[in-house]
């Protein structure tokens, strides 16, 4: 097992007499692609807040490389890079100008490595048009060029596709995996899109109302008992009323096709089951996401 | 780059610095055009309000008596362009955002406020140096050199300041008016890490000054044990470097009570800013 990069130990934020982040616990190692995963509100930025030190916690206590955050703040954040919510940068000033004088923060940044790392996240040719003129993907783009120049060994990102479109959801996801790939750098992504963490995380956890639900490997936590599957048979009704009399089988929708829930072991009888009673059987695909996970325990605490 | 130097950049490489720059220029040009205009009557004027008691002839309105009247002109007003900027230099910072960037960085918190104050600092010294210069430059182009007459602070006594000192009078007379003027940028400063806004600190530390004027000038006894706390009371320290002799004693009280109020808003700031959570 590699070394935890990232750790928070009974990890709390009280605003008033609400918790935002309750008794946390979370182990990030070297090399994750670390999803954080929760609806809006769930305290996921808090948490971002607090490991970067924007907030000060009410209880508990983070670790980053081993050390105290508190009392090691410049030798920690020296090897870290985060983008809170959205990246902000000096409207007035360029995308050049911007990663010198933030990266200046960090390091000595030559001006070859700031052209080197606007080329990576494909903004070199507006190197020196203010950021004002920027789309908001732009800008996020340039918030990775400067996890990339500043060389972080820990990047955390706070919503990185939140407001983008398909594509540059795409962009920024495939900047993010190009990071762990290529850098070999530990990420911390936190999304309340279930597929963006399905996409490129290892490892996640699941963030509810501030409390922790789960954590772990994503391939483990998604293999449960149970799974959600689509089924495109011909005739549908016939198809329907068949399911309807099998107990085991949950039948979730009727609409194009049909969403059933059941047990995962059970996926090739119920295939059998259609095809023996003559029912033509043109796709049986697993539905299995991590939406549907986050949902099942997530209904599963609130019911708790 | 030193956490100076990067916030050199951004203080200067903003539009918005250069308003204060452009007004005091637009006020020094307009007004010694219009005393250059006006020479005869005005110096006609200025002699006979101190013929009185002397006998006044030679350049009377010169380069170090143009400079004198300005200051007294404008140093109610430059304070407003001190709070431009240095109202801007945290909140500004909150209100774009960029903020969860810097504090996210190895520097401490404190070296970053440090750093920001400086930079206030160094705009505000700017600033005032750039007047000195307009003033001067400008006098001595159209009214040349000579002595500088004036009544004594707060006496109706005159000061005749030959020429070959009037210089380096009214030089350390601005570097008085840069003491002067650091109070109040240190107050918009302090408001500046209260709020996440521009406006509020421009507004509040510009309404504490204009109430701290008008109390210390109006002319009731109550009011008297108040003004020894107003650090407007302090603010026309300048004015002491062009009395003959310098009352070094109250330039000194002065000076020590400016730097304290300087003290107070950049500690109080300090300790708001370290302990600020950045929710925004």
């Amino acid at each position: 097992m590699s070394e935890a990069i990232l750790t928070t130990a009974g990890l709390g934020k009280r605003f008033g007499n609400r918790w935002a982040v309750k008794d946390l616990n979370l182990e990030v190692r070297a090399g994750d692609v670390f999803g954080f995963l929760g609806p809006n509100g769930a305290g996921k930025s808090t948490t971002i807040r607090i490991i970067l030190t924007l907030l000060s916690p009410t209880s508990g206590s983070v670790k980053i490389f081993g050390k105290d955050v508190s009392g090691n703040r410049e030798s920690v954040l020296s090897r870290v890079c985060g983008i809170v919510e959205k990246p902000d940068f000096y409207l007035y000033l360029s995308a050049y100008k911007n990663l010198e004088l933030l990266g200046s923060l960090t390091r000595k940044v030559k001006r070859n490595e700031i052209f080197d790392a606007l080329e990576i996240v494909g903004l070199k040719s507006r190197a020196f048009d203010k950021v004002k003129a920027f789309s908001h993907g732009m800008k996020q783009r340039l918030g990775i060029a400067q996890a990339i120049l500043t060389k972080p060994e820990l990047v955390i990102l706070d919503e990185p596709t939140s407001g983008l479109d398909p594509q540059g959801m795409k962009e920024v996801r495939e900047l993010v995996l190009a990071l762990s790939r290529e850098h070999g750098t530990t990420i911390f992504l936190s999304s309340h899109l279930l597929t963006e963490v399905e996409a490129v995380a290892n490892r996640m956890a699941v963030l509810n109302h501030g409390e922790l639900i789960a954590q772990g490997k994503v391939s483990e936590l998604l293999n449960g008992d149970s799974a959600y599957y689509s089924i495109q048979a011909s005739p549908q009704n016939e198809a329907v009323e068949l399911l309807r009399k099998m107990p085991w089988v949950e039948i979730v929708s009727v609409a194009n096709g049909i969403d059933v829930h059941i047990d995962s072991r059970r996926a090739a009888e119920l295939n059998r089951l259609l095809v023996t009673n003559a029912i033509e059987v043109s796709s049986f695909a697993a539905k299995r996401t991590l939406e549907d996970y986050f949902l099942k325990i997530t209904e599963g605490a609130s019911e708790g | 780059m030193s956490l100076f130097a990067i916030e050199v950049q951004k203080t200067f490489r903003r539009w918005r610095t250069y308003i204060g720059f452009a007004a005091v220029a637009g006020a020094v040009i307009l007004l010694e055009v219009i005393i250059k205009l006006n020479e005869t009557r005005m110096a006609h004027s200025y002699a006979g309000n101190l013929n009185s008691d002397f006998l006044i002839s030679g350049n009377v309105l010169n380069a170090w008596v143009i400079s004198a009247f300005i200051m007294n002109s404008l140093y109610v007003h430059v304070p407003f362009l001190i709070t431009l900027v240095a109202g801007d230099m945290v909140s500004s910072e909150a209100t774009s955002g960029t903020i969860r960037f810097l504090l996210i960085r190895p520097p401490s918190r404190s070296k970053i406020i440090a750093a920001k104050f400086f930079v206030m600092l160094f705009y505000t010294a700017m600033l005032i140096v750039f007047l000195a210069l307009l003033c001067v430059g400008l006098g001595l182009a159209f009214f040349g050199s000579g002595d500088l007459i004036r009544f004594q602070t707060g006496l109706p006594h005159i000061v005749i300041l030959s020429e070959h000192i009037a210089a380096s009078r009214t030089a350390l007379a601005f570097l008085a008016a840069i003491l002067s003027m650091s109070v109040v940028g240190s107050l918009a400063f302090l408001f500046s890490a209260l709020v996440d806004n521009s406006i509020g600190p421009i507004i509040g530390s510009m309404a504490i000054v204009v109430i701290f004027f008008v109390i210390g000038n109006l002319p009731f006894d109550f009011l008297e044990s108040l003004r020894p706390y107003l650090f407007t009371t302090y603010m026309n320290i300048w004015q002491l470097f062009l009395d003959d002799p310098i009352n070094w004693q109250e330039v000194g009280k002065y000076a020590l009570a400016l730097l304290g109020y300087d003290v107070l808003f950049f500690g109080a700031a300090f300790f708001v800013f370290l302990r600020k959570d950045i929710k925004s």
